[in-house]
């Protein structure tokens, strides 16, 4: 696996580097929100060699921080991916034509993968 | 002409959970189509960061009934990583055998369902049935459970496998490639599922890899991809098999694919159990809160699960997970539905989700 943290702004050359080195299979996108940054992961695939790249993106954890290009265009398979990551994490997906969310009766004033969304009361008693 | 909308759903309409489709319709003709997923969100991701890793798989399990064992095998296996474990190996074996059981159980679901939806009513079915029902009795005689199994255990199995395991897994694998060889016919010299199948539904293999479709819809779009193969794990490496492609893209393809992977089961079947060792060790730890500690590392690991890649993405805290990411191959096949159903016949729309073969417990998570 190759993993590569790259910056926001470069993300668009970096994934036509991306595609003409052979990663062209989308394998997913997902983020994890670390005490002081989220981190959003591509994951790309060569499906000739088996090959996997791992692409990084730290976001400040500010309102006008939290944001990303969508990557539908370069990758339509991105579309469910941005979806579920504005949803579950609050992060805006700029230059989406589609604005429907993935669960959609979500509220989206919480973001239930944040750390601030305690599940219940169990995560303290297990503590 | 006005468009006029149909809501199809929120009952799938061949059964397999809740999901709704908003098409727009010109005469029977798609012109656009809306996929509506989330009705069985359980937020699992964020309820295994509340518990403890061996108290996680009876969750994976419920990913895709039809398949328990494969999101069972692949949540244990990423853990066995993360903790630094290494799996017995005659539990490897012991694993691969039920595995590709289970491999074969699914897709026999997905033959008897295809050929109901095509209205090539319960024959099919009602054969299928039959046969996958031995296989869950096989599969209850090993693990003790009938549809879930949480069977797998760190480093093994939950218990050690019955005296006559080698005996009747033979038989059970003999006795399935004759009965299953018989479907051939009845499906393939059936014109109505022949019509009905072949042509609907195309993916080309560049739209395949830009839509991101897994499993057997990409190898039936002619791209020769398993993980089985590319990125072996257990004993995948040592197994003779072929991956099964074909090259139409078709709904006709994705059902010769899976026809054709339950005979390739079927011979990895028979050839780890003749390499499986005879000492039966394959009885794992028995599961406690507080497991070792985890390693730091961020883990992803994938298996070829019946219904496409299954992909999990951990980064641990050292008792439980700090984050999961489930990512699985029906999540990704159910994206596609958008793309590929405009211009479509309505009643194409059931072929084509026949033989995606969604289970919508699987898409949500």
């Amino acid at each position: 696996m190759i993993q590569t943290e790259i910056q926001r702004k470069a993300l668009a050359r970096t994934l036509n580097e991306t595609k003409s080195k052979g990663f062209s299979y989308l394998k997913f996108i997902t983020a994890v929100d670390y005490p002081d940054h989220v981190q959003v992961i591509y994951m790309f695939a060569n499906l000739q060699t088996a090959e996997t790249l791992n692409l990084e993106l730290k976001l400040h954890k500010t309102d006008d921080d939290l944001w990303i290009d969508s990557i539908v265009k370069e990758f339509p398979s991105a579309n469910w991916y941005e979806r579920e990551l504005s949803e579950m994490f609050g992060i805006k997906v700029m230059g989406r034509s589609a604005k429907r969310l993935l669960l959609e009766n979500w509220n989206g004033t919480e973001y239930p993968l944040r750390k601030e969304f305690v599940w219940g009361n169990e995560y303290k008693k297990v503590e | 002409m006005p468009l006029t909308r149909i809501n199809v759903g929120p009952v799938h309409p061949s059964t397999h959970g809740v999901l709704h489709f908003v098409v727009d319709m010109d005469g029977d003709t798609i012109r656009h189509i809306e996929t509506h997923v989330g009705f069985l969100h359980r937020g699992v991701e964020k309820l295994c960061e509340t518990r403890m890793y061996m108290q996680i798989p009876s969750y994976t399990e419920k990913f895709d009934y039809l398949a328990p064992l494969a999101w069972d095998d692949l949540y244990v296996n990423t853990v066995e990583k993360v903790l630094g474990l290494e799996v017995k190996e005659t539990a490897k074996y012991a694993r691969m055998i039920l595995l590709e059981f289970q491999r074969i159980a699914s897709h026999l679901v997905f033959l008897g369902t295809l050929c109901n939806d095509l209205g090539q009513m319960f024959t099919m079915f009602m054969w299928s049935f039959r046969e996958r029902d031995s296989i869950l009795r096989f599969l209850e005689d090993v693990t003790g459970g009938r549809m879930f199994y949480v069977n797998i255990r760190l480093t093994g199995l939950n218990r050690k496998l019955p005296d006559d395991f080698k005996e009747h897994a033979h038989a059970l694998a003999d006795s399935l490639e004759t009965k299953i060889k018989g479907y051939k016919e009845i499906m393939e010299s059936n014109p109505i599922f022949v019509e009905r199948t072949k042509g609907v539904g195309r993916i080309t293999s560049k739209q395949a890899v830009e839509y991101g479709v897994s499993g057997h819809a990409l190898r039936a779009s002619g791209i020769e991809y398993d993980i089985r193969k590319s990125n072996p794990y257990y004993k995948y490496s040592e197994m003779k098999f072929k991956v099964c492609t074909e090259t139409a893209g078709d709904a006709f393809a994705r059902y010769k694919v899976r026809y054709n992977e339950i005979f390739e089961s079927i011979s990895i079947i028979r050839q780890a159990l003749d390499a499986m060792p005879d000492d039966n060790n394959v009885e794992g730890m028995p599961i406690k809160l507080i497991s070792p500690q985890a390693k730091p590392d961020i883990i992803v690991n994938n298996s070829e699960m019946p219904r496409g890649e299954g992909i999990i993405y951990l980064v641990p805290d050292k008792q439980r997970p700090y984050r999961i990411y489930f990512r699985s191959g029906t999540y990704t096949n159910a994206a596609v539905l958008e793309h590929i159903c405009e211009g479509i016949k309505y009643a194409d729309l059931f072929t084509i989700l026949g033989s995606m073969d969604l289970v919508a417990a699987d898409i949500d998570k």
